[in-house]
C-alpha cells in the first residue's frame, strides 16, 4: 500500500540523506492520524460506492449472483414514469425548502446576531428542532396539520379561510406541507452557521458604511450580503445536497403520498431496493441522484469562484 | 500522497469485490431424511416475542414430544423482518429455519433458493391444512404453515343495541354492511354516542384484499382492476356520509385499529383474526373497554357465497435454511411435520391464534378460551369460509401491491375519484409490466 512512501529509504540504507528518517517518521505519523478514519469511510462508504457504480448495470435480487446487464437499467429508467414523478418531486421539494430555508435562517441569524435580552435563550431554542427525534417532529406535525380537527386549520378557520388545505392528506398540499416542516427543523442549524458567518463580518466595514451615510438596508445589501458570501456559498451547496436526498421525513410523514405526491428518488430507491429487490435498478436510480448532486455542486462552485474574482 | 490514497482506496475497494464474490454460492444440497440421533438444537426466527407468543409456544410444545430437539427461538424486528432475514440469509448467518411473515416475499426467498424442499413433510399432512399451495411451486412445497387468518367483521353488540340496528347474520353484502354503517352512525349519534359506525383501517387491503377475493374475475396480477372500483366507491361513500374515520384524520393522526374498536369508538370493524387474541390481551389489561362483541362473515359482494363466506388472509408458514447441515435439516423437518399436526393447532388455539387446521377439536380448544364469544355465529365465522391468500406468488407481487398503495391513499384521501385512481394504476402497471 505504501510502496510510493517506502523505496526511498529501503534502496540506501546507509547513505541516509539528514532528515530524511524524520521525513518518514512524520509522514508515517501522519498516515496513523488519518487512518481510523480513513479505514471507516473506505469500508462503510467508499466501497460500497464502487460497488454501487457495478451494481447499477446488473440485475440482483439478492440471492445468487448479479448478472450483468450493460445499460438497460438506464434505459427502463428513461420510460419509468414512477421514476419521472419522483424526480419532479425531488426537484419540487428542493426549489420549496432551499430558498424557504435560506431565507428563514439568515432572517433568524440577522435577529438573533442583534444585542436582545435573553438572545441566548432564543438562539437555544431556535435550534431545538434540528436535534429533536424526527419521527416525533413527524407524528407532531401530522396532528398539526390534520385536517379537521388539527390546530393549524382550525387557526385558518378562525381567520376567515373556509376551505384551507388538507395539507398532508392533498395530493397538491402535501409536498409545501413537508417542506415547510422540514425549513422549521433545519433553520436552526443553518441558522447558526449564518450567526457564525456574521460575528466574522469586521465592524469597521459597517462604521465606514455609516460614515458613508449608508441607511440600514443599504448597509445590508451592500455590506452584509457580501461578506457572508463564503457561509452562503456553503450553506447553499449543503441545503442543496441535502433537499436532493431527503428521505427520513417524507417516508414517517407521508410515505410518499397520497398517490405519489410526496415521492421522492430517496424513497424511490428505498421502495425499489428493499422492498421489490430490484437491487440494480435502486443503483440506477441512485446514480442519477448522485448524477445531479454532483452536477449542482459542481455548477454552484463555478459560479462562486466566478464571483470571487 | 493523493495518489497513494487513490491506489490504497482501489486495493480496499478490489480486495473487497474479491471477498464479497467469494462468501456466495456455497450452498450444498442437504438431504434431512435421515433419523435425528443425540441432542440437536435448531434455531427459528420470530420478531416481537414478547407480544407475540406463538413462536415458544410451538418449540415447547415440540421440545415436550421430542426432548432430544431444543428449538431456540430468535428475536427479529416485526416491521423490517423481511428486510433483516434477507440481509442475514444473504450473509449466511440466518437462523435454522425461519417464518413466512406474508406471501409477498415468499417469492424472493423461494426462487432465490433460499428454502429448502419441504415437500416430504407436506406429503405426510392431514387434508385439513390451509395453506400449503400457496407454498408449493411447480409441485415442490418449500414452507409449512401453522397459522391461517381470515379475515372477519367485529361487531359491538353494546353499541348495535344502543343505535337499534339488528346484528348481522351472517347474510350480509356489502351493501347491507354499508346500510348499517348509516344506520349505525345515525342510531348512535340520536343516543348522543360518539361512535361511528364502522372503522376502516388505512392499509390497502381493508379495501383491495376483499375485492381481489371475491369480486368476478379478480385477478390481481393481470394489471386489469376496474373490479377495485366499486369497492372504493363505497369506501368512499361511508367516510363521505361520516360513517367512518375519514383517511385523513386517520393518518394524520396515526389511530390504531386496536384503540378505534377497543375503547369504544367504532361498532364495526373488518380486521383479520388475529385481533381476537389482541382484543381479549387488551381486555384483561384494561387497555381495551369490557363490551359485549362478536365476529361475522366478512360482507360478501353477493349472497351466492354467505354459505361458505369468501375472505382473504395470507398463511404464516415456516421454511428451512438450505445452508443447514444434514442432522439440523432432519431435525427441523421433524419440527415441520409437528407444525403442520392437530397438537400444534390446538396449542395455537388455546391463545386465541387461528391455526392452519380448524377442525372440531381445534374450534372447541378456540372457544374454551375465556372472553371469547360464544354466539352462533362467531362459531360459524371461524369454522366456516373460504380463505383466499392475499398475495399471489409470483414475481412482480410486490411492485404490483405498491402500484395499488399508492392509489390506495390517492382514492381513499379524495385526492382522485376511485375510477381515476384505479385506471391511473393501472396506466402504471402496464408501463412497469412491460
Amino acid at each position: 500500500m505504501a510502496t510510493t512512501v517506502a523505496p526511498a529509504p529501503t534502496r540506501v540504507p546507509r547513505q541516509r540523506p539528514p532528515g530524511s528518517r524524520l521525513k518518514l517518521r512524520n509522514t508515517f505519523i501522519g498516515w496513523t492520524f488519518i487512518l481510523p478514519n480513513f479505514i471507516g469511510f473506505a469500508v462503510l462508504t467508499l466501497v460500497p460506492v464502487v460497488i454501487l457504480f457495478y451494481m447499477a448495470f446488473t440485475s440482483w435480487n439478492v440471492f445468487g449472483s448479479a448478472d450483468w446487464v450493460g445499460l438497460e437499467n438506464f434505459r427502463d429508467l428513461i420510460s419509468d414514469r414512477t421514476f419521472h414523478t419522483a424526480l419532479l418531486n425531488t426537484g419540487y421539494y428542493a426549489l420549496l425548502h432551499i430558498p424557504l430555508t435560506l431565507a428563514v435562517s439568515l432572517g433568524l441569524a440577522l435577529l438573533l446576531n442583534t444585542k436582545l435580552r435573553g438572545v441566548a435563550f432564543f438562539r437555544t431554542v431556535a435550534f431545538f428542532p434540528y436535534i429533536t427525534s424526527i419521527v416525533a417532529i413527524a407524528v407532531v406535525w401530522n396532528m398539526l396539520f390534520s385536517p379537521e380537527s388539527g390546530p393549524v386549520n382550525q387557526f385558518l378557520m378562525a381567520l376567515g379561510i373556509d376551505n384551507p388545505p388538507g395539507w398532508t392528506t392533498s395530493t397538491t398540499w402535501a409536498m409545501p406541507a413537508v417542506a415547510l416542516v422540514s425549513t422549521w427543523r433545519d433553520m436552526g442549524y443553518y441558522m447558526l452557521l449564518f450567526l457564525a458567518g456574521l460575528q466574522a463580518i469586521p465592524g469597521e466595514l459597517y462604521e465606514a458604511a455609516r460614515v458613508d451615510g449608508a441607511n440600514k438596508i443599504q448597509r445590508f445589501w451592500n455590506v452584509t450580503i457580501p461578506s457572508l458570501r463564503p457561509t452562503t456559498f456553503f450553506v447553499t451547496v449543503m441545503l442543496t445536497i441535502g433537499s436532493f436526498k431527503v428521505f427520513d421525513l417524507i417516508l414517517v410523514m407521508t410515505d410518499g403520498g397520497p398517490g405519489t405526491a410526496t415521492l421522492v428518488l430517496s424513497q424511490y430507491i428505498y421502495r425499489k431496493g428493499f422492498e421489490e429487490q430490484q437491487f440494480g435498478y435502486a443503483s440506477a436510480v441512485a446514480i442519477v441522484l448522485f448524477l445531479i448532486c454532483i452536477t449542482v455542486t459542481v455548477v454552484q462552485f463555478l459560479v462562486n469562484k466566478r464571483r470571487n474574482r | 500522497m493523493k495518489r497513494t490514497i487513490m491506489m490504497s482506496a482501489a486495493a480496499v475497494a478490489a480486495a473487497t469485490l474479491v471477498l464479497a464474490g467469494c462468501s456466495s454460492g456455497t450452498d450444498n444440497d442437504s438431504g434431512g431424511d435421515g433419523e435425528v440421533t443425540g441432542e440437536v438444537t435448531i434455531t427459528l426466527a420470530g420478531w416481537s416475542l414478547s407480544t407475540t407468543p406463538e413462536f415458544q409456544i410451538l418449540a415447547d410444545a415440540f421440545h415436550e414430544q421430542n426432548p432430544n430437539i431444543t428449538v431456540e427461538v430468535l428475536e427479529y424486528d416485526a416491521t423490517e423482518y423481511d428486510t433483516q432475514m434477507i440481509a442475514d440469509l444473504a450473509a449466511g448467518t440466518a437462523p435454522d429455519m425461519y417464518v413466512q411473515k406474508n406471501l409477498k416475499n415468499f417469492v424472493t426467498y423461494q426462487d432465490g433458493g433460499q428454502l429448502l424442499d419441504v415437500s416430504s413433510v407436506a406429503a405426510e399432512l392431514g387434508d385439513d391444512v390451509d395453506g400449503v399451495e400457496a407454498y408449493t411451486v411447480d409441485d415442490v412445497t418449500y414452507a409449512i404453515p401453522y397459522r391461517q387468518d381470515a379475515w372477519y367483521l367485529y361487531y359491538n353488540k353494546d353499541l348495535f343495541d344502543a343505535a337499534g340496528v339488528a346484528h348481522p347474520d351472517g347474510s350480509w353484502t356489502w351493501d347491507d354492511y354499508a346500510t348499517a354503517a348509516e344506520d349505525l352512525a345515525a342510531g348512535l349519534s340520536a343516543a348522543g354516542s360518539d361512535a361511528t359506525g364502522t372503522y376502516q383501517h388505512g392499509w390497502q387491503s381493508v379495501v383491495q384484499g376483499f375485492a381481489n377475493a371475491q369480486a368476478d374475475g379478480a385477478d390481481l396480477l393481470s394489471g386489469e382492476w376496474e373490479y377495485l372500483v366499486p369497492y372504493y366507491e363505497r369506501a368512499v361513500a361511508l367516510q363521505d356520509a361520516g360513517a367512518q374515520v375519514d383517511f385523513g384524520t386517520l393518518t394524520t393522526n396515526s389511530l390504531t385499529y386496536q384503540s378505534q374498536f377497543g375503547t369504544q369508538l367504532a361498532a364495526m370493524m373488518p380486521m383479520g383474526s388475529w385481533y381476537v387474541a389482541t382484543l381479549l390481551a387488551q381486555q384483561a389489561s384494561g387497555e381495551a373497554d369490557t363490551f359485549n362483541w362478536g365476529f361475522a362473515p366478512a360482507p360478501q359482494l353477493d349472497d351466492s357465497t354467505t354459505e361458505e363466506p369468501v375472505t382473504f388472509a395470507d398463511p404464516t408458514g415456516i421454511g428451512i435454511n438450505p445452508a443447514v447441515d444434514d442432522d439440523v435439516a432432519a431435525a427441523a423437518m421433524e419440527f415441520l411435520t409437528f407444525v403442520g399436526s392437530e397438537e400444534a393447532a390446538s396449542a395455537l388455539a388455546e391463545i386465541g391464534i387461528t391455526p392452519a387446521i380448524t377442525n372440531d377439536v381445534v374450534t372447541e380448544t378456540f372457544f374454551g378460551i375465556e372472553g371469547v364469544p360464544t354466539d352462533e355465529l362467531s362459531q360459524f365465522t371461524f369454522a366456516n369460509h373460504d380463505v383466499r391468500p392475499e398475495n399471489p406468488v409470483d414475481v412482480n407481487t410486490v411492485v404490483l401491491q405498491n402500484i395499488l398503495g399508492d392509489a390506495h391513499t390517492a382514492i381513499m384521501s379524495g385526492s382522485v375519484s376511485p375510477a381515476d385512481g384505479i385506471a391511473e394504476a393501472m396506466d402504471r402497471a402496464a408501463a412497469e409490466l412491460g
